[in-house]
Formats: C-alpha cells, structure tokens, sequence
C-alpha cells in the first residue's frame, strides 16, 4: 500500500472502527489508528526525502478525468505537522477526555471526530483538484463544529452554531469560484489550471474562492468566529482546532496563488491580503491583551498568527516569485505554519491542564500554577517563545526569514509589523506567564500526572528544536516546489 | 578538537541547566556538585584554550540553521576575554549563591536557570555571527526573567516586568537592525566586516542606532537604563551575576561587536555615529552617578552605579581608536571583578547582618572586617584610586579620549570620579568610622558567603597591581588590540 | 617574558619593606605592639638616601610597567622624607595608645609613607601618580585618627579636596602621556610644553599638586588638617607630605611656562598673608600650620623662578621639612614634659629650630635661604629677606603659645621623645652645611660673608621686636580655615528621596483603559450583520482588484 494512500485511509478506518466498537475497545482501536497513521507519515516523509513528490492517480486514471493526490515537500511537512499534533494530542486526550472528566457523550464522540478531522486535513494537504479540496474542507468543517459543540455546553454550542455558519458561506463561496473555474476551464486540476488560457471570469473566480477560504481562516475580519469557538471546546479539541484547521484553508489559498493562478496576483490584490493580515496581528494582539481567560488569550493569539501568514503574499507572490528572496519568504512562511501548529496545541493543552487542575481558567484562578506545575509552566513559556518569535525557536526562523525577504523586496513595513507583533505577543503572553509564577496559590490545585504534563512539553519543546535544526525542514519543503529558487537569501 | 571544543564549553553551562531543572529540590549534594563541577571544568577548558589561543589557534564550529542562518561559534581573543570573565565569575558565583540560598524553596529551578543564564552568556561571548549573538542575546533575555522574579514577590515580579518591558523592544530594534543589514549584505560574520557600499550612509546610521538601541537596553544606556535599578529585587547572588557578568556585560560587549566587527571602526568614525554614542555613554556615566547619590539603597545604589561604569565600555568602543578599545576591554573584566565584589558584599550584609540600607552600614567594619574590607576595595576601585582595577580602565580611557581628539572626555572622567567618590566614599566612612546602632547584630561566619567576595576583591586588586603583565586582563586586551583591532 | 626586575632592588626594597610592616596589624598577635615598626619603616630609604647610588630599575610587569629613579632633587628630598617619618615613627610609638585604632593608624601610615617615598623614586607618570594617591588618600587616616567632631570635620575637608586634586592630576597626566607616547615623566614633561592641550594640562597639574603643596588659595585644607591630627602626623603632614606637591610641581613643569609668574605671585601672597594670619591663631599646631603655608609660599616662589632647575627649592624643603617636623614633634614633647626643667628644655630647643627656620646666620635655615637668593631677581629677593621677619613673628607667636598652653599628659618619657625631635633638630640645623657644596655653585664661604649675614639677621630682629609687640596686644583669634570656616557637618548631599519609577504607571492604565475598550469594536464585529457584510465587502474588493474591467 502507498504510504500517502495509508495517511489517508488509516484515520478513516480508525473513525470508523471507534464508532462501531464498544466505548473503551474504541479507544483503543482510536489510539492504534493513531499510532498507524503516525507510522504512515514517518514512511511518507521518508518516501519524499527520498524520491521526491509521492503522487498517486485513484482508479487509474489521468487528471482531467479522475482524481490525482500528490503529497510534495510542503503536503508533507504539513502531513508530519498534522501527524505530530494529533499523536500528542490523542496522548493527552486519554486522560483529559476520559469519560469521568467529561462525560460520556464527549468522551464517546470525540475520538472518531479526532480522526475524522485528521483524515480530512490530510485530504486537504495531498489533493491537487480544486474540487476534491472542496470536499475535504466540507468534511473538516463538519468534523471542527462537531468538535466544538462537543463538550455540550450552552456557550460552546452557540459557539459552534456562529463556527458552523461562517464555514458554510466560506464554503458557499469558494464553491461558486471553483464553479466558475470549471465552466471556464473544464478542469479542476491544479496543474491544469496553471496551464490554462486566461478567462475573463478568473478574477471573480480567484475572488470569491479567497474570500471564503479567508473566512474559514479566520482571517481579520472574518475571525470573530475563532475566539468563542476554540475556547468553548475541550482543550484536546482546541488544540487540534486552533494548530491544525486554519492551516488546511490557508494551504489553498496559498496553492490557489502560487501555483493554479500565479497570473491573477496582482500588486494590489496581494497588499490587500497582506493588510488583512497586518490587521490580524494588531487587532488579534490587542484583543488578547483585553481578555481575562487563558483559553481566549491563546485563541485571539492564533487570530494573530495566522495573520503572519497572509505577508508572504506580497513578498513572494507575483512577481516576487521569480525574486531571490521569494524561497525564504515563502518557507518563512510554512515555517510559521509548523510552528505554530506545535506552539499553539502545546499552549491549549497547557490550558488545558491548568483547567483540570484549577477547574476555571481565569487569570486570577491560575496563581502560583508554576510552583505546583513547573513542567506545564515551562511548557507554556517554550510554546509562548515561539510565538513570540525568539530565538532559537521556529517561530524565530520564520520571522528571521520572512524578515529579511521583506526588506530585500523593498517592503520593510512588512517587517515592521512581524516586529511589533512579536513585541504584542510579548505583551499578551506575558500576563498569564507572571501569573503563573506568583508566590501565593488561592486555589489548592488537583494533582496531574507528569506524564500528561509531558505532552505539552515535547510538542513546545518540538516548536523551538524546528528552529535550532531549520535546515533540514528548509530543505524538505522544497521537494517540488514550483519554480522554487534553490537558494535562498 | 577544534570544532568541538566550543561546543564543549557551550555544554558545560547548558547540560548542567537542563539536568538541573529534573532535579529534586531535596538533592542539594547532586545539584551542588553538578553545578561546581561543571563550573570549574569549563574553566579548565578555558584555560586549556586560553593557552592555545594566545599562540594564534582559532576555533570554529558552525551549525547552519537555515539559508543564511548559521550558528557559528567562533573564539578569538575578544571572545575569550569575555567568557573567561563569566566563567571565573561564575564558578564564584556558584559557590556563593550555594552558601546564600541554603535550602530554600525553587533551587532546582533557580539553577537551571542561573546555568541557562551562563550558557547564553557563553554563548553570547562565543558567537561568531551576528545572528548567533542575536541568538544567545535573546536566550539571556529570557533565562534571566525567572531569576529576576526569583522571589515571586510584587517587587520583584514588576522588576521581571520591567525588564522585559525595555528588553524585547530593544530585541525588536536589534533584529530589525540585523534583518536590515543582512537583507543587503547577507549574513555578519565577525571575522571580516560586511561591505556596506550597498547602503546609503543615512541609512547605515538609522542601522546603527537600531543595533545600539538594541544592545543599548542590555548595557542600561540612559535613557533605556529604567530596568536595571528595579532588578535588586532579585536575589544578591543574581543582581551579581546581572551587574558583572551576564546582561549588562552583554550589551556592552554587544556595542564592542557593533562598533568594531559590524561596522568597523572606520566606517563608525566616518558616519560621524561615534562622537554621538560617546556622548550618550557620558551622559548615562554621570546620570547614573548622580542618581547613585540619591540612594539610599545599598543595591539600589549599586545599581545606579552599574548604570554608570559599564558606560565606560561603551565609551571606550565608541571613542574607536586603539587606547579607547583596550580601555572599554580591560574595563569589561575590572568593571566585572569590582561590582560582583560589591553585590556579594551587599548580599552578605543583607544575609548576615539584615542591612538593606547605608545607614545601617555604621560601625559594620569592626563586625564584619573581611568583607568590609573587600567592599572598600570594591569600591575604591571604583572611583578608579590606584593601582586599583577601575584605574587602569580609566588612564586608558582617558589616553583614548585625547587621542580621539575627544578632550571633553577627560572632563567626564573626572566628574564621574568625583561622583564616584561622592557616592561610595561616605559608605566606607560609614563602615569604619561610624559607630555602630546600638541593636546591630551580624557576623560573617559564613566562609562560603565572605570567601568568594574575598577572591573577587583581591583579584580586582591584582589586576591593577599586575595590570602590566601579558597575562592580566589589560595584556589580553593589548593583544586583542594589537592583532585585530588596530587601525 | 621580560625578567620581573632589573636594575638595582634598593629603590623597590625601599617602597615595598613599609608596605610589609604596615601589614603587622593583621596578625592579631601583632597588633598591640605594632606601633613600634612606625620607625623602622623608612630606615632603608634612610640609608638609600645616604649612600644610595643612583640608578633605574624597572619592574615592566608591575601596574603599568614600573620606573624607579631618584632624580637629584629627588634624592635630597627622599632623605628628608625618611629622616623626619623616622622621627615621627619613633614618636608615634612611644606615644601612641595601644588599641585596634592604633593598628589601623599602623598600616595606613606605612602605606602613606610608601606613597610619600614613592612619588621622589618615580620615574613613570603611572607611579607617581599611584605614589601620590598613597601619599594623598592614605593620610586623611592620619588626620581623623583622633575621630573627634573636628577631625572627622577636618578629615571631609582633607579628602574632598585630595580626591579633587587626584582627579585634576589624572586629567593633566593623561594629556601629557598622550601627547609624549609615553609614561616616562621626564618626556611627558617635555611634551607638555608643545602639546596642543599642554597649556589645560599644566593648569590641572598647577591646580592639582597646589592643593597638596599649600598653594594659596587650595591651603584650607591644611590649617584645619594639622592641629587635629595627632603630633607625629602633624609632623609628617607639614614636614613630608607636603612636600609631595612640590616634587610634583618640580618633576612635571616644563620650562618656560606662564604658570612660573602664577607660582611665583601666589607663592608670595601665601609667604606672607598667611605668617599674619596665623597670628590670628591660639593653637600651637595651627600656627605652625599656617608657618608651613607661609614656607610653601617661599618654595613655590622658588619653583615658579625656576631658579637652579628646581634644586634650589628642593634645598630649600630639605631644611624646612625636618624643621618643622621638629617642631612640631616638640608640641608633643612640651606636653609629656613634667618639670619645669623639662619645659625649659623643650622651649629653648624649639626656640632654636624655629630661628633656624627664621634663617638666623649660620643656622641650617640661613643656608638655604642664601642659596635660594642666589639667581633670583632683586624685588624676589627682597621678598625672601623679608619674609625671614614674618617667619620670625609667627614662630615666635607659636613659642609663645607653646609656653603659654599647658595640657601636660604625664606617663610619657620625655627624654625618649625629646631626643627623637632634637635629632631631627639637628640634622635640619647640620643638613644643608654638609650638603651645600653639593646643592649649589656657590662657594663653601658664602654663608659666612658679612652681607649675607646682615641680610640674613636684620628681618629676625625685627620679627623679634614685633612679636614683643604682638604677644603683649595679641591679634583677635579667629578659627583655623581662614576662606573656609568649617562649621558644623553639612546636611547630606542627598536629594528627597524619589523611587525609582519603571513604568509610566498612569501611562500604562490609560493603555489598560484603551483595551477594554478595544473590545467593543471586536463584539460590534460578532453581530451577524457586521460579520455578513464585511464577507461582501471582502468578495467585492477582491473582486474588483482580482478582475480586468
């Protein structure tokens, strides 16, 4: 069996295998899928590093008629991301989803909607047609909302309900753009779509589809959907929300522009996505600063994170792309990507601890945590170095990079915004760090193992080791990069 | 050997931090003894590379992280000077933090972090790139947050504040400073300074003040200096390592690299850049001072005075000529070996004696004889009296000044030794002439407090008195000078 | 490696032995018996003064490369120095209460003595100048020894200004090194006179070492410094220490500086104004105090004519400062005298140093003072001879209080500290007999010539006349410190107390303020309408920038 078919068909199995069976064989039926599919992607990067793209044609047939996956040195970085999240959280989520903690329904409902999610996340990286991705998005949206809502409370519901409607007109839109490609140009095919003629209704097309992969991004202004729905959901579940979803959005924005319709990008259309991101970094920053509760401050930091992403339009976009420095800005970028992924999952777990420990996860509930929890504290503060951007950590290689490529593009402002991110991110992060480390406790915490505090350790500690050993990651994510430039700055 | 030797010592710092976080706070023997053994093995490593060095070796050991990311540890003189510095100190340290704290709470995490907090200074010192120093910069500004908030009282957790509050904005300028720079000229190495044909001079000197902006928070330039004076509500034995060796130094030696490995001393002459940061390094030697007077907290007082003496440093870089240079070097290691000399003892008197004020000072002397005594020496040295450490560091100066045609220099050398006296002198008297508050109480039996302070005062005399031999501090920067620096 | 010393070891031996002795006091066993190394200190600069063959050594490791080398006038004021800190050192221990303060006295007075030694065998500016910090720092311990209000008033006075005076030093030598390229004194005195800042620099060496040589007006410190003091440091003070200025204005003032006519003016108005001042004075040691201000004038004068190449004032302080360090000592005899006899004794051999240093014929004093007339211009040598009236006065004002004040404090032995100071008396009175042939060009005769006897004997007869005149209607007295009389201790320097503010604090609440308010906006954005419509306004701006119209 192909080892990019297995990433795709072992969660799938596994969903199903944690429906059907009784509660407890389920779960472990969900673990083994894990442990599978983590396997599958191990072999998959080794695949790639090896030999280059992993393509597979299902049923046999050629694009345009039938349906191609091909997992390049980004699918699978991304792959390996998903793989890395979703081991450490199904480790943690045997305690903290236990049917004692929260109840049997949630308990139940969550390990197939876990790997349902990651199926569909990892359809996402792999497909090259525009439709397929569509459906991927549809199942992973089905599988976030359901996540969300599964904790049953009233807030997470309605959370969930806002959630479920900005991704059905996200979806709606890009539909009608992927719709309107395929009149143009009978193909839905990526690489195809690249080759095309130009038509006139690209544009709209290119519009609508973006317009609602933003919205599903939660991109500024369309995130106010994010913050309730991933604080509202049971840690695990925020993790995989808030490190892994926007992600998958992203990547087709991103394939959309650099690689089906590179043509379209024009100067001013790729400045506007950068100021929505810009926008996204201020505004996400400053409404973190303004929250009381643990679990929003890390949701409005992934507001702001995923803002980073939308800068690398107008570097390495258009006519960037052709420029030396569009390699380091464009895996600057993917380097925010995993990294935040890592950071982010680590801090919702923290969180997440903090909550079983203290049972509120309000500022002024989480006093003194560090003493009685060094290890999650410490966790906590790697995950918020990298978000913050410092060395030696990924998120620092990420803004190093894409720092760099925006002022040999000319574009300084854009590093001007990366800087003083960072520093808001400083601002944000550093509340609930001081609180943690307070003399005085008001509240006598419960007991938590060290072994559940150790996952949110390794996946910080993971964070920062993708910036100490970036050469590698650099070097893989450009098997198969279109006109990537070998070197970078 | 060569490449690995670096790296070996790098280890020897951050190993022990690492292990030390995992360990128990009960096992005081394993910590200790990790802790000192790594200590005192990383200085036999320096002086095994000391030797080496001083006959021509170079060592190198790169780490490429990313295209034009590269980890680059490289010791030359100049790095050497400054790790031999925070490894003598803080083996020192080591063994007072040891005596200081005794089995109190958090001593795991409070080692791991003091030995993190090395690591990056060694690091830091080590650093043969820009980007590596930015690196290891970065790695100080966040080991040493916990051990300001060592205490976890309100004081000091808003002294941690502050000090992040001035540090990640100077972070931000020193990145965006090095991000501009390597954006036209590809990656700094030290070792050859970068062409900067490519870069208007009005924008060559906007890059120069972000990076002295950027290590200026480090080296507490005034006015970026607010966070060092809130940072005494950390323990004694970290506001030592603070002052002398780790963050302060840091930004210090940051200008050094800035002014003559970044720029070169040529180009900061000719940008007309030198004669401004001389002038702001004199602004911060007398402002500090004249707030030192107003103290009347012993540290509090110290620290202003910090604020004061590590501008020498920067002076002396700024000043780019060779006197000025080995002034601001040799003044790196005496500024060092005199106020680590100076928080130990305060940190003794506040231990021992319960004295956090000058007016407790009274009488002390007769009490507590040695480490009064290492406290005069401290501070004598200071105000620069000879053939004290502090005065070698000046005459220096003073030299570079007049031959940088900057005369005014010498005017600001002796204000602030005046200052210097003004604010340190009534101290001593206090402490031997004064007689004693009738309830005082405090001893000094506590050998592994006073004999550190001890070491560090002798030594500060020593390299004034020896200050012509080729192996004090003031030889090594002779050589420094002579091999690499001189124009 | 260079080898640690070369040339001869007597010049090192010489700093380093009471450097050694000073360290007695730390072994606790020690302690109390430790004043009796005060006299054993000098003793080998004592003998390298007397038979010490002059030659360099050089000691390249030490500081910054340390020079050793007597220089001529060097050399007659080295022997001088140890001559009267033996002296004193055998007087220091005779009298000296035996405590902890004793031992602290012990040491800083070595280290004192080192200095004052060093700053005549230095030949680097670097040495000299750690040599007078020594001299200079390590003295005030000699004058707050007694730890009374006054000379702990004293004691700031002394320090302040010695730390002044250091700095100004530091400040001129560093401009003459630099311009030299070097350390060694004899170049960068050279180069201070062609140096483009030699002229700022020569004003701060002028300023500097005026302070400790009593230079009108940087003298205050003196009359308030000596009679607090105990005797034997008084004695060192006015007999050797001072002195250390005068070498060093000797040593660094190039030739044909403006300064010489500066030197020259003030060392005059201090000749002079400050004999009558000291009229104003009831305490022996002050009027002898300001006689010392009165004698450094004379010297200063003497170095501003840059008469001889200096050797003349340095003649002229050989004398002078065994002189007074007799005198000054006999303050301490008179008080341990018991009998009248003794009193006698003590007066009639006072009465005779102090007309030695009034420069009656054929005394040590009328030697030195011939030798300084020879050369100098006819009005400064009037000003000289006169000057020998207002010496006469003050001392005979200063006999009279001497008499006239009786504090006995039994238990001393007078006869042991009363041939300490007759031996110094003696060698002031024989000294420059047996050096004159050395010290000048002038012929072995000329003290016994009939005009220089006249010009020598006519201004103490008439100082004589008019201290009869003075002791019957005496002056008004007036505290010591003439410009600046020293009150009670000053309030602090300190400022009010401000904290040391960190943060902005009502900045940071406006911030703080500023962000909840931020939220408001962010729930405006959550309202269905608001989130639809900006989904629109987002397709339609992309649209229109994505689409080719």
């Amino acid at each position: 069996m192909n080892a990019l078919v297995a990433v795709l068909a072992l969660p799938l199995l596994g969903a199903l295998a944690a429906v059907a069976l009784p509660p407890r064989a389920g779960v472990r039926a969900a673990l083994l899928a894990t442990a599978l599919t983590v396997a599958a992607t191990i072999w998959l990067l080794l695949a790639v590093a090896r030999r280059g793209v992993q393509g597979v044609i299902l049923g046999g047939w050629e694009p345009p008629l039938g349906i191609g996956l091909a997992a390049d040195g980004l699918g699978a970085a991304f792959i390996a991301m998903s793989a890395a999240v979703m081991g450490g959280v199904a480790l943690a989520a045997r305690q903290m989803m236990a049917p004692d903690v929260v109840g049997a329904r949630a308990a139940f409902g969550f390990w197939p909607l876990m790997l349902l999610l990651w199926a569909a996340l990892n359809a996402v990286f792999v497909s090259r047609d525009l439709f397929n991705l569509y459906v991927g998005l549809e199942l992973l949206s089905l599988a976030a909302v359901a996540l969300v809502a599964i904790g049953g409370k009233e807030a997470a519901l309605a959370a969930a309900m806002r959630y479920m409607i900005f991704a059905l007109a996200g979806s709606l839109l890009y539909l009608a753009g992927v719709v309107l490609a395929y009149a143009a140009h009978g193909t839905l095919d990526i690489g195809l779509l690249a080759a095309r003629d130009a038509a006139p209704s690209d544009g709209l097309a290119l519009a609508l589809m973006t317009a609602g992969l933003l919205a599903k991004t939660a991109i500024f202004p369309f995130h106010v959907w994010l913050p309730p729905a991933h604080a509202g959901a049971p840690a695990p579940a925020s993790a995989l929300l808030s490190g892994l979803v926007p992600k998958a959005s992203f990547l087709i924005i991103l394939r959309l522009w650099f690689e089906a319709m590179p043509d379209r990008a024009g100067f001013a259309a790729l400045m506007l996505l950068a100021g929505l991101g810009a926008g996204a970094v201020i505004w996400g920053s400053l409404q973190a600063m303004a929250q009381a509760r643990l679990k929003m401050i890390v949701a409005y930091s992934t507001v702001a994170q995923l803002g980073y992403l939308l800068l690398v339009f107008p570097i390495a976009g258009g006519d960037g792309a052709a420029q030396p420095w569009a390699a380091g800005a464009w895996t600057g970028a993917m380097f925010q990507v995993l990294s935040h992924a890592l950071a982010k999952a680590a801090m919702f777990l923290s969180a997440g601890l903090y909550l079983a420990a203290v049972g509120s996860d309000r500022l002024g509930d989480l006093r003194g945590l560090a003493r009685t929890m060094p290890m999650t504290a410490f966790a906590f503060a790697l995950a918020a170095v990298t978000l913050m951007g410092l060395p030696p950590s990924g998120g620092f290689t990420a803004k190093y990079l894409m720092m760099t490529a925006a002022f040999a593009a000319g574009q300084w402002y854009w590093a001007l915004v990366m800087a003083l991110g960072g520093l808001l991110a400083a601002a944000y992060l550093y509340r609930p760090m001081a609180v943690l480390f307070a003399r005085e406790s008001l509240i006598a915490p419960r007991p938590v193992t060290r072994a559940a505090q150790a996952v949110p350790l390794v996946l910080a500690g993971a964070s920062i080791l993708l910036g100490v050993f970036s050469a590698p990651p650099f070097e893989f994510m450009q098997i198969g990069r279109p006109d990537a430039a070998e070197e970078g700055l | 050997m060569t490449a690995a030797l670096p790296v070996l010592i790098l280890m020897t710092s951050l190993v022990p931090a690492i292990v030390t976080f995992f360990l128990p706070q009960e096992s005081h023997l394993l910590r200790n003894a990790l802790n000192l053994g790594s200590a005192v093995l990383k200085l036999a490593l320096i002086v095994a590379m000391l030797v080496a060095v001083a006959g021509g070796a170079i060592y190198e050991a790169a780490l490429p992280l990313a295209p034009g990311l590269v980890l680059l540890l490289r010791v030359d003189e100049i790095a050497l000077l400054f790790v031999s510095l925070s490894a003598t100190l803080w083996l020192l340290t080591t063994i007072y933090a040891i005596a200081y704290f005794g089995d109190k709470a958090e001593l795991s995490r409070f080692f791991g972090f003091f030995s993190l907090c090395v690591a990056a200074t060694t690091g830091l010192a080590l650093s043969g790139s820009l980007i590596s120093f930015f690196l290891f910069f970065e790695m100080l500004t966040l080991s040493t947050w916990p051990l300001v908030a060592h205490k976890q009282n309100r004081a000091s957790l808003d002294a941690a504040r502050s000090y992040l509050l001035f540090a990640l904005p100077g972070s931000a300028a020193l990145l965006w400073a090095i991000i501009w720079l390597e954006s036209t000229t590809g990656p700094v190495l030290f070792t050859d300074p970068p062409d900067l044909g490519g870069i208007d001079p009005w924008s060559q000197r906007a890059i120069f003040a972000l990076f002295i902006i950027g290590v200026g928070v480090k080296a507490a330039l005034v006015p970026l200096h607010g966070w060092l004076p809130a940072a005494m509500a950390a323990p004694a034995p970290v506001s030592a390592l603070l002052h002398a060796v780790a963050v302060v130094k840091a930004g210090a030696f940051g200008v050094i690299r800035v002014v003559y490995d970044v720029f070169g001393a040529g180009t900061v002459v000719d940008l007309g850049v030198g004669v401004p940061l001389a002038a702001l390094a004199s602004l911060t030697i007398l402002w500090g001072s004249i707030r030192a007077l107003q103290q009347d907290e012993i540290k509090k007082r110290l620290a202003f005075s910090t604020v004061s003496q590590v501008s020498y440093i920067v002076l002396g870089a700024a000043l780019a000529g060779p006197y000025a240079m080995i002034g601001g070097l040799v003044h790196l290691v005496h500024q060092g070996l005199m106020k680590i000399t100076l928080f130990f003892c305060a940190g003794i008197y506040d231990e021992r004696a319960g004295i956090k004020r000058i007016d407790g000072l009274n009488g002390l002397g007769a009490r507590m004889p040695w480490t009064s005594t290492c406290f005069s020496l401290g501070a004598m040295g200071m105000v620069g009296l000879p053939p004290l450490a502090g005065f070698v560091s000046k005459f220096y100066l003073g030299l570079g000044g007049i031959e940088a045609g900057a005369p005014w220099v010498l005017a600001v050398l002796a204000a602030s030794t005046l200052l210097n006296a003004a604010y340190f002198l009534p101290l001593l008297y206090r402490l031997w002439f004064l007689p004693p508050a009738e309830d005082a109480s405090g001893d000094e039996r506590a050998p592994a407090l006073v004999a550190p302070a001890v070491v560090t005062a002798a030594g500060s005399l020593g390299v004034g008195i020896l200050a012509a031999s080729a192996i004090s501090p003031l030889g090594w920067a002779n050589l420094i000078v002579l091999r690499g620096y001189a124009p | 490696m260079s080898a640690l010393l070369t040339g001869s070891v007597w010049p090192f031996a010489v700093l380093v032995w009471p450097l050694l002795l000073g360290l007695a006091p730390v072994v606790p066993a020690w302690r109390v018996q430790a004043p009796w190394v005060l006299p054993l200190a000098p003793l080998p600069a004592l003998v390298f003064a007397l038979f010490g063959a002059p030659g360099a050594t050089e000691l390249p490791h030490l500081i910054l490369g340390v020079e050793l080398e007597a220089v001529p006038g060097g050399a007659l004021l080295l022997g001088m120095t140890a001559a009267v800190w033996t002296a004193a050192g055998w007087h220091a221990a005779r009298t000296l209460e035996r405590s902890w303060r004793a031992g602290i006295l012990v040491g800083f007075w070595c280290l004192t003595l080192a200095g004052n030694l060093g700053v005549f065998l230095a030949a680097d500016v670097v040495t000299f100048y750690v040599a007078f910090a020594a001299v200079s720092l390590a003295a005030w311990f000699l004058v707050v020894h007694d730890r009374t209000e006054s000379a702990l008033a004293a004691g700031r006075v002394y320090i302040t200004l010695a730390v002044a005076g250091e700095t100004l030093l530091l400040a001129g030598l560093l401009i003459g090194a630099q311009a030299a390229d070097s350390l060694q004194i004899a170049a960068v005195r050279e180069s201070l006179g062609q140096a483009p800042l030699g002229g700022l620099a020569v004003a701060l060496l002028v300023a500097g070492f005026g302070i400790k040589a009593g230079l009108v007006p940087l003298h205050v410190w003196l009359p308030l410094a000596h009679p607090v003091a105990p005797v034997p440091g008084s004695a060192v003070l006015s007999g050797a220490i001072v002195k250390a200025g005068l070498i060093g204005l000797l040593l660094f003032l190039p030739a044909g500086t403006d300064w010489g006519a500066v030197l020259m003016g003030l060392g005059l108005l201090g000749a002079f104004a400050a004999a009558l001042w000291g009229l104003t004075q009831r305490n022996p040691k002050a009027v002898l105090a300001y006689s010392t201000v009165s004698q450094m004038g004379l010297m200063l004068l003497l170095v501003g004519a840059g008469v001889g190449a200096g050797q003349a004032a340095a003649f002229y302080a050989l004398h002078h400062g065994m002189a007074k360090g007799a005198l000054f000592l006999l303050v301490g005899v008179a008080v341990a005298a018991s009998t009248p006899r003794e009193r006698r004794a003590t007066l009639v051999l006072a009465g005779a140093v102090a007309l030695s240093v009034a420069g009656l014929p054929l005394t040590g004093g009328a030697l030195v003072k011939a030798a300084a007339k020879d050369g100098l211009a006819p009005a400064a040598t009037f000003a000289v001879t006169l000057s020998g009236a207002t010496t006469t006065l003050i001392l005979a004002w200063f006999l009279h209080r001497l008499a006239v004040e009786r504090k006995p404090t039994p238990g001393q032995n007078w006869a042991a500290l009363a041939a300490g100071a007759a031996l110094l008396a003696l060698a002031a009175m024989l000294a420059p007999w047996v050096l004159w042939s050395g010290a000048t060009d002038l012929p072995a005769g000329y003290p016994l010539r009939a005009s220089v006897m006249f010009d020598a004997a006519w201004p103490v007869l008439a100082g004589l006349a008019l201290a009869a005149l003075v002791i019957r209607r005496p002056a008004p007295e007036l505290p010591p410190g003439d410009l600046l009389t020293v009150s009670r201790p000053r309030a602090r320097l300190h400022a009010p107390r401000r904290p040391v503010v960190v943060l902005p604090t009502a900045l940071g609440r406006k911030f703080v303020r500023l962000l909840i308010r931020a939220r408001t906006p962010e729930m405006a954005l959550r309202r269905w309408s608001a989130a639809g419509g900006l989904l629109v306004a987002g397709v339609l701006l992309l649209a229109i920038l994505l689409v080719d119209f």
